[in-house]
């Protein structure tokens, strides 16, 4: 009887911890681009190393990056990104923790384009903000594909501008995001 | 030629100089590694110990340095014709993760998972998994197969 119990819990267990890992979803090959209009010229910079997870039981989700890995066009821009503004020596890493407001909206079982709704803590430049913003999750094939694009004011998160480049660089930033996951597999 | 016209000349040379400078600093564009030498040659898995053993000290070392890494193909990730290759130790979660530079793809044809190669790229930093899902990654990008 003892034995019996025993593996009846084994069986359990290990169905928990193999539901659980169907549950999650990753990637750290996501994008992320953002796009600055100034007076003289339009910056541009992107990213092809974004680590996100979601959970789709919960709707968690949670995005990273380092941020000397933004790529631009001209070298003195990134050089500038990155020792003047973002100062990415002292604050090396963004990141995004919170949830899928409705998440229950989302059928990760089924084919289609979800509408949706995140809310949580953004951190850029070492400086937390709660956001909103919305989003879509496309599921194709049982795998997500999150997608996002969100408006920050630099001066949100004590991104200073220098006033020499004031007129080349937009206080308004518009960041895109896009993330297909594969499961997790634990 | 009056004193008067060879301070207008310098000053108009200086002008110039100057301006010619300021254009090709502004215009610069970030350069490929195939032709930079590296500053450090190293082994996946070690570089990877370096990071997690002392993340401050590993972070001062490769600041902004450029660095051949040799290791084991763990995979090759392909999206939207970016390639990143993680190199590594198959049965650890942590990994170094480089991504081509997107002019150079061609070489990332014929890798394979398990292939021991060589990458020059240039290092991002450290990325610690705080999940306990992923594990953690030195970041490369602008990377080139040597």
């Amino acid at each position: 009887m003892q034995q019996r119990n025993f593996v009846v819990t084994v069986i359990l267990v290990l169905s928990v911890t193999f539901v659980s890992a169907q549950d999650k979803f990753f990637t750290k090959n996501g994008r992320i681009s953002f796009v600055s209009k100034g007076n003289i010229e339009t910056i541009t910079a992107n990213h092809k190393s974004v680590t996100c997870v979601l959970d789709s039981k919960t709707g968690v989700i949670q995005f990273s990056v380092l941020m000397r890995g933004f790529e631009f066009r001209k070298a003195l821009m990134q050089e500038h990104f990155n020792e003047n503004y973002v100062e990415s020596d002292k604050y090396p890493r963004s990141e995004f923790r919170g949830q899928i407001v409705n998440n229950s909206a989302v059928d990760y079982s089924k084919d289609g384009v979800y509408e949706v709704k995140v809310k949580g803590k953004l951190t850029i430049h070492g400086v937390t903000r709660e956001i909103e913003n919305d989003g879509k999750i496309t599921i194709k094939g049982g795998k997500p594909h999150a997608a996002s694009t969100l408006v920050i004011s630099l001066s949100d998160y004590k991104i200073n501008i220098p006033g020499i480049h004031r007129d080349n660089i937009n206080n308004t930033v518009t960041i895109t995001i896009d993330c297909p996951m594969e499961p997790l597999k634990s | 030629m009056s004193r008067k016209k060879i301070i207008i000349g310098a000053i108009a040379l200086v002008i110039v100089v100057v301006a010619i400078y300021a254009w090709s600093e502004f215009t610069r564009t970030v350069r490929p590694l195939t032709d930079v030498e590296p500053d450090f040659t190293t082994d996946a898995v070690a570089l990877i110990a370096e990071f997690e053993a002392n993340e401050t000290e590993a972070d001062k070392k490769y600041h902004n340095k450029i660095i051949v890494v040799n290791g084991m193909v763990k995979s090759v990730d392909e999206l939207e014709n970016t390639f990143s290759i993680a190199l590594g130790d198959t049965n650890n979660m942590s990994s170094v993760r480089c991504v081509l530079d997107s002019n150079l793809v061609s070489a990332a044809a014929g890798i394979r998972r398990g292939q021991v190669i060589a990458i020059k790229g240039a290092i991002t930093g450290f990325k610690k998994d705080d999940t306990g899902l992923l594990g953690s990654d030195v970041e490369l990008n602008r990377c080139v197969i040597e």
